[in-house]
C-alpha cells in the first residue's frame, strides 16, 4: 500500500536516512526495529510530512506524496501516533478525541459516531472523557493518542515507539490494542525499540541502521534472538 | 476610602482597553510562541487609515471604525507574511527582529503621510455620565467597557466553542500533535493573526475615539501597554491577559492619583519588575516548561 524507495533525510549536514526503502502491505503489521539513533523516528517524521526528504520518492496506492504538508499527508490517510505519545495536554480527552477529526468536520454525525466507537472501545477514556489530558497515566496517554489517530479513519497508522516509558504491564495492554487493531485487517507501521513484543505481532519486520535497512523478513522465517541483538546494538558489535 | 474606590473604578475602564492589547499579543504569542513587537504599530497604521477617512470625506464613527479594522487587518497581514510565514517556526528572535523592522517601516510611513503632530479621530456618541453615591463613572468609560466586555464574551464564545478555537488551542497546546491532527498550521496561524488585529483594533479605536486625536507614537504606546499587561498577566494565558490589563490599569489610577503623573509610569515599571522575580509565570501563574502552552 505505501512504497517507499530509497528515501535520504538529513539534519543540515547529518544524513539521517541514507536511502531506505520499504514496503508497507495492505492489512497486516509492517515493524521497523533498529537501535538508538538508526532513524526510527526520522523515518516516521518524513512519512508524515513533517521533516522533508532530501531525495527517494514515496507512493501510497501509486499516487505520489513525497513533498506534501503534514495536515495532506493526513488526508491522505496516513495518520501517526506520535513518540512520547504528544497529546494535547490543557484539553479535555473528549477535545483531543475530536481533534483527530479535523478535517471531516463537515460529516457531522460521522464524526459523533466514531467518537462513541473510540470511547466504546477504550472505556477508561470514556471514564475520563471531561479530564485535562495532561492528568492521565502514561498508558492512558498512549491509548488517547491511538484513539485520536482512529478518529481522523486511517488507511495506515504510524506508530512511533508507543511502549517507550510505560510500565511493562502497560506495554503488554498497548500491545494487546495494537494486537486487536491488526486483527481488525487495519494496516499498522509500527517502530519500536522493544524488540521482543514487537516480533511477537508483526507480519514483516525491517532491521534499520545507521539510517539504511539492513534486514529484513518475517519474524516466523528468522532467529529472534539475533533480530533482538542488532536491533538494540546495531551490527557492529562484535557478539 | 472614596477616592480608592473610584480610582479602581477608572483603572478598570482604562484597564478593559488594555486587556484587549493584551490578549491581541496573547492570541499570537499562544499559538505562534513568536512575540510580534509591531502589534501596536499596525493598530496604529488601522486608526490613522479611520481618521485619514474622517478627515478626508467627514467620514463619522462607524466608517471610521469600518476603515481602522481594514487598516489594522492589511498591516497585520503584512507583518504576518513577512516576519511569520516567511520565516522558520523556530526562529523566534529572528521574528522578533523583523516584526521590530516593519515597526519602524510603519512608524516612518504613517509619520510621512501625516506631517502634523495629532490627527483628529471621531469622538464616541455622547452617553450619559452616571453618578451613583459619589462615585462618577464617564458615559466614554462605560461605552469602553461595554464594547470590551462584549468583545471578550465573543473571543470565549469562538475559542471554547467553535471549530476553529480548538484549532486554535490546539495549535497552542502542542504544535507536534497538532501537525500529526491534520491541522493546517499555516492557515490557523495566519487567521490567528487577523483575530488579534481585529481585537487590537478595537482597542485603538476606542482608545482614539475618547482622546479625539492621535499621533504615530500610539504604535508604541500600544505595544509597550499590551506586553507589560501580558507580561504581569502571565505569557500565553488568556486569563492573565485579562486580569492582567486590569490590574495594569487599576494601579496606574492608583498610583495616578496617589503619587502623581510623574510617578505613575515608575509605580508600573516596578510593579513589571515585582512580577518577573516574584511571580515569574504572572498572576495567571503559567508553568513555563515549553510543554505547558495554555491559551
Amino acid at each position: 500500500m505505501l512504497e517507499i524507495r530509497d528515501i535520504k533525510t538529513s539534519y543540515g549536514k547529518i544524513a539521517a536516512l541514507k536511502g531506505v526503502s520499504l514496503d508497507i502491505h495492505d492489512g497486516g503489521l509492517t515493524c521497523l526495529l533498529g537501535p538508538n539513533g538508526a532513524g526510527k523516528t526520522t523515518l516516521i517524521w518524513t512519512i508524515a510530512g513533517i521533516l522533508k526528504a532530501q531525495g527517494g520518492s514515496m507512493k501510497i496506492e501509486g499516487e505520489n506524496i513525497l513533498g506534501l504538508k503534514p495536515h495532506q499527508i493526513v488526508s491522505k490517510g496516513i495518520v501517526t501516533v506520535p513518540e512520547n505519545r504528544l497529546v494535547f495536554p490543557d484539553m479535555s480527552v473528549r477535545d483531543n478525541l475530536i481533534a483527530g477529526a479535523f478535517s471531516r468536520r463537515k460529516e457531522k454525525g460521522g464524526v459523533e459516531g466514531d467518537l462513541e466507537d473510540v470511547l466504546t472501545r477504550f472505556p477508561r477514556l470514556r471514564e475520563r472523557s471531561e479530564q485535562l489530558a495532561g492528568t492521565l497515566s502514561g498508558g492512558e496517554q498512549q491509548m488517547l493518542a491511538v484513539g485520536r489517530a482512529l478518529m481522523a479513519k486511517p488507511k495506515i497508522l504510524l506508530m512511533d515507539e508507543p511502549s517507550t516509558g510505560l510500565a511493562p504491564i502497560i506495554v503488554e495492554e498497548i500491545f494487546e490494542i495494537i494486537g486487536g487493531l491488526r486483527d481488525e485487517g487495519r494496516t499498522i507501521f509500527l517502530v519500536e525499540q522493544n524488540a521482543h513484543m514487537a516480533l511477537k505481532y508483526a507480519n514483516r519486520f525491517y532491521l534499520l541502521e545507521q539510517g539504511k535497512v539492513t534486514f529484513s523478513g518475517e519474524p516466523g522465517a528468522v532467529d529472534h534472538d539475533e533480530v533482538i541483538q542488532r536491533a538494540y546494538l546495531g551490527a557492529r558489535k562484535a557478539s | 476610602m472614596l477616592d480608592l474606590v473610584q480610582n479602581t473604578l477608572d483603572g478598570i475602564a482604562a484597564g478593559s482597553a488594555y486587556a484587549l492589547l493584551a490578549i491581541g499579543f496573547t492570541l499570537i504569542f499562544g499559538v505562534m510562541r513568536r512575540l510580534n513587537i509591531a502589534f501596536g504599530p499596525s493598530i496604529m497604521v488601522g486608526i490613522f487609515l479611520g481618521a485619514w477617512v474622517h478627515v478626508q470625506w467627514s467620514a463619522g464613527l462607524i466608517e471610521a471604525a469600518l476603515a481602522t479594522f481594514i487598516g489594522a487587518l492589511l498591516a497585520s497581514i503584512y507583518i504576518e507574511r513577512l516576519s511569520f510565514a516567511a520565516i522558520r517556526g523556530d526562529a523566534a528572535l529572528a521574528s522578533m527582529a523583523s516584526s521590530f523592522a516593519l515597526w519602524m517601516q510603519l512608524e516612518q510611513g504613517v509619520s510621512l503621510a501625516f506631517p502634523g503632530r495629532t490627527t483628529a479621530f471621531p469622538t464616541l456618541p455622547p452617553l450619559p455620565d452616571i453618578q451613583i453615591a459619589g462615585l462618577f463613572l464617564g458615559g466614554d468609560d462605560l461605552l469602553v467597557l461595554l464594547s470590551a466586555g462584549l468583545v471578550l464574551l465573543v473571543l470565549h464564545r469562538l475559542i471554547y466553542h467553535s471549530h476553529f478555537g480548538l484549532e486554535m488551542r490546539a495549535l497552542a497546546d502542542s504544535a507536534e500533535a497538532a501537525a500529526v491532527s491534520r491541522i493546517n498550521i499555516n492557515r490557523v496561524a495566519f487567521l490567528t493573526f487577523c483575530l488579534a488585529a481585529l481585537v487590537g483594533a478595537v482597542a485603538g479605536l476606542l482608545i482614539a475615539a475618547t482622546d479625539g486625536q492621535i499621533t504615530p507614537k500610539f504604535g508604541l504606546w500600544a505595544t509597550m501597554k499590551g506586553l507589560i499587561a501580558m507580561m504581569i498577566g502571565g505569557l500565553g494565558s488568556l486569563r492573565g491577559a485579562l486580569l492582567g490589563g486590569l490590574v495594569l490599569g487599576i494601579v496606574e489610577a492608583q498610583a495616578q492619583w496617589y503619587l502623581g503623573a510623574a510617578a505613575r509610569e515608575i509605580v508600573v515599571y516596578g510593579l513589571l519588575f515585582l512580577c518577573l522575580i516574584v511571580l515569574p509565570g504572572g498572576i495567571a501563574g503559567v508553568r513555563d516548561t515549553g510543554a505547558e502552552r495554555k491559551l
